[in-house]
């Protein structure tokens, strides 16, 4: 799992421009899957046969994009102004590294320098348009030769192993379930599934509803990275979620309900197979859950997360021990598939 | 013919806050010893390196650049996380999500805490954290976490050494190794040639805290002269001309202002014009905030120049400086150490 999700994690994909992470997990698959595709929003969706055909049938889903910024505008001076592509607090972009266009050009998000700030001003967070990356260039014609209006901004971050059976890396949101979900796909399944690794769903979601409704399957299993803020200057209840006390079985977020019955089924696995696992303290976020749940006539979903300090930064940290267990956890949901004898 | 970025980027890259600049000041005693007559450790852990002209009575020049670079230290423990206070001035805007590494042997991963969004009230999101309500985030438990690191243990910026564009080059404490690698690369350039006074190159320590090394330094060291290399403010988008009037590129920076001694500054810039090296005039109008401030008044007084290098971000990790104006800087002060020209000299 390790090594896996570690060059996972280092290929560059953000919403709408998942192209080379989609070709990386496309060539890790394709011996071990009867078909696969790439549809027209950019979903890799891909069929394995497993012992036997599921009665009620199942997709698992992760997403492979990433957050990062777009280029808006060179300025006269050569610097790139950008906007953000998904949820990032621009207090965690100063100061930080990018990669700019395909060709991966080296920048800096600037700020001057504390001297000439006053103490006023260091109380405020620039906003985002008024940020800007320093590639280094002579001018706004010397810029304009390596970098163009549209091109795609990745964080440059590398991975880190430290503490206590922890990881840093860019993007552990989601390439975690996109690790699973293809050592999942490379082992032998007792039942047939569906997997789709799921373009823009930092922007809402937006692979999930045609791969759903493409697929339709009576069950939909969501593999996800999910905040944690288990710091101390917050009272436990207001934590989200802990890293390191077991993957998060989805009950509600902002978006969705999850299906009672499946959440019970994850919680009773759990416990008879010694996982360690925990709620979200509070409702906040989403999964590609909120598209699959009220597509067609409705599919029945689940989600099984796994806790990422300082998610959306280019520093997210999470527990190798999460990861694995969250592995488990759907190797042992999917049997459960297998095992079911009617329609639910 | 020393490789300028592969021995900034060797200098940079070690850990060396104010207070614990043992490893770089060893390695710039290395560095020194082959382009100086003597190189050591003085009692205040500087590192000195004196080129001997071998004339009796000779003047000498004593050229400073600073060797520690901004950090944090430890002050406390709290569940599995560390408590911690700068060294030197840091915007605290540049911390949410920072890698450190932490000074412990073999050193420590850390990452600065952010609480994510979704705990944060729209009027919070808009507000910077204050740094005391920042935390090292080492992934340890709370048992471990003392024992790992206990309070007292330094930390630097984690970042990476990288080149930006044609000439630049980013990453931290290029304030003041920067300097530091021009000084060397302008004794290079003296190696072999009879000189008339004797060079002294000092890579202070606690210039960040106090200037304190420079303060003692000057003092054991006695020289006639003293000339401060130490970063100066380059222009950014969001730092103009209400901030600065120094742009990366164009030349290291000869300052006019109390902390300079005029005929020091006018020489530097008739050697410049000599010598054809691109130079910038810059004002610092009070103090100077280098070791120039404490060499000028060391003694019965010394006469001082600051000669500055263009720097983007400081104090940030991502220090941006140009590698041909660390390479005109040691042109100029080799310009200077060979002629330096004495005030009777000078007109």
């Amino acid at each position: 799992m390790k090594e896996l999700l570690r060059e996972l994690c280092q290929v560059p994909g953000i919403s709408g421009f998942e192209e080379e992470i989609r070709a990386c997990i496309a060539e890790k698959i394709r011996p071990h899957v009867q078909d696969m595709k790439v549809d027209a929003v950019g979903n890799l969706i891909a069929w394995k046969a497993g012992r036997r055909k599921a009665k009620n049938e199942l997709l698992i889903t992760a997403h492979m994009d990433e957050v990062g910024f777009i280029v808006k505008r060179v300025d006269d001076k050569g610097y790139i102004r950008f906007a953000p592509i998904g949820g990032i607090d621009r207090r965690t972009v100063i100061g930080k590294k990018v990669l700019v266009g395909k060709a991966r050009i080296p920048g800096a998000i600037g700020l001057r320098a504390y001297h000439l700030v006053s103490a006023k001003e260091e109380k405020i967070v620039p906003d985002m348009a008024d940020l800007y990356i320093d590639i280094g260039a002579t001018g706004k014609e010397d810029a304009q030769k390596l970098v163009q209006i549209g091109d795609e901004i990745v964080f440059d971050s590398d991975w880190v192993e430290f503490g206590n059976h922890r990881i840093k890396a860019k993007a552990l949101d989601d390439r975690i379930g996109c690790a699973a979900m293809i050592r999942l796909i490379q082992s032998e399944l007792p039942v047939d599934c569906t997997f789709v690794f799921s373009a823009q769903e930092e922007v809402g979601a937006r692979g999930a509803f045609g791969a759903a409704f493409a697929i339709r399957p009576h069950i939909a299993l969501v593999l996800e990275g999910t905040t944690a803020a288990d710091l101390p200057e917050l009272k436990e209840h207001r934590q989200v979620t802990r890293v390191g006390a077991g993957p998060v079985l989805g009950l509600m977020d902002r978006q969705t309900l999850y299906d009672r019955e499946l959440f019970e089924r994850l919680r009773a696995l759990a416990e008879k197979h010694g996982i360690p696992w925990q709620t979200k303290r509070t409702i906040a976020g989403g999964t590609d859950a909120s598209a699959i749940q009220t597509t067609a006539s409705g599919v029945r979903v689940a989600s099984i997360s796994v806790p990422v300090r300082y998610i959306h930064t280019p520093s997210s940290t999470a527990s190798l021990n999460d990861c694995e267990q969250l592995y488990v956890l759907a190797e042992r949901f999917i049997e459960t598939i297998a095992n079911e004898k009617e329609d639910l | 013919m020393t490789n300028t970025r592969s021995l900034l980027e060797t200098l940079s890259s070690l850990a060396g806050p104010s207070g614990f600049e043992a490893e770089v000041v060893r390695t710039a005693v290395e560095l020194l010893k082959p382009l100086t007559d003597e190189a050591y450790v003085d009692v205040f852990g500087n590192a000195v390196g004196i080129l001997r002209c071998g004339k009796p009575d000779a003047k000498r020049i004593l050229f400073s650049a600073h060797l520690d670079e901004i950090g944090f230290i430890v002050t406390g423990a709290e569940e599995g996380f560390l408590r911690f206070a700068p060294i030197g001035s840091i915007d605290p805007r540049m911390l949410p999500g920072r890698e450190l590494t932490i000074m412990t042997d073999p050193p420590t991963f850390g990452i600065i805490t952010c609480l994510p969004p979704h705990v944060l009230s729209a009027e919070e999101m808009d507000r910077s954290f204050p740094m005391e309500d920042l935390r090292i985030d080492p992934g340890l438990s709370k048992e471990d976490v003392s024992k790992t690191i206990p309070v007292g243990t330094p930390a630097v910026y984690r970042a990476g050494f990288f080149s930006m564009g044609k000439d630049a080059v980013c990453g931290k404490a290029m304030d003041d190794r920067a300097c530091f690698v021009a000084a060397l690369l302008a004794l290079e350039k003296l190696k072999g040639k009879a000189q008339e006074q004797d060079i002294v190159v000092l890579g202070s320590t606690r210039e960040e805290i106090d200037h304190g090394g420079a303060t003692v330094g000057t003092f054991s060291l006695d020289p006639d002269l003293c000339v401060a290399i130490d970063v100066t403010h380059a222009e950014t988008p969001d730092g103009g001309p209400k901030h600065t009037d120094c742009v990366l590129g164009a030349g290291p920076a000869v300052a006019f202002g109390p902390n300079h001694t005029p005929w020091v500054r006018d020489r530097l810039f008739s050697l410049a014009r000599q010598k054809e090296i691109p130079t910038q005039r810059i004002v610092m109008e009070g103090k100077s905030y280098t070791d120039g401030w404490e060499m000028q008044i060391s003694r019965e007084g010394i006469p001082t120049c600051v000669v500055s290098l263009p720097t983007r971000y400081m104090h940030t990790p991502m220090e941006t400086i140009s590698v041909q104006d660390i390479e005109s800087l040691a042109d100029l002060l080799a310009a200077f150490m060979e002629a330096p020209g004495w005030e009777g000299d000078c007109r």
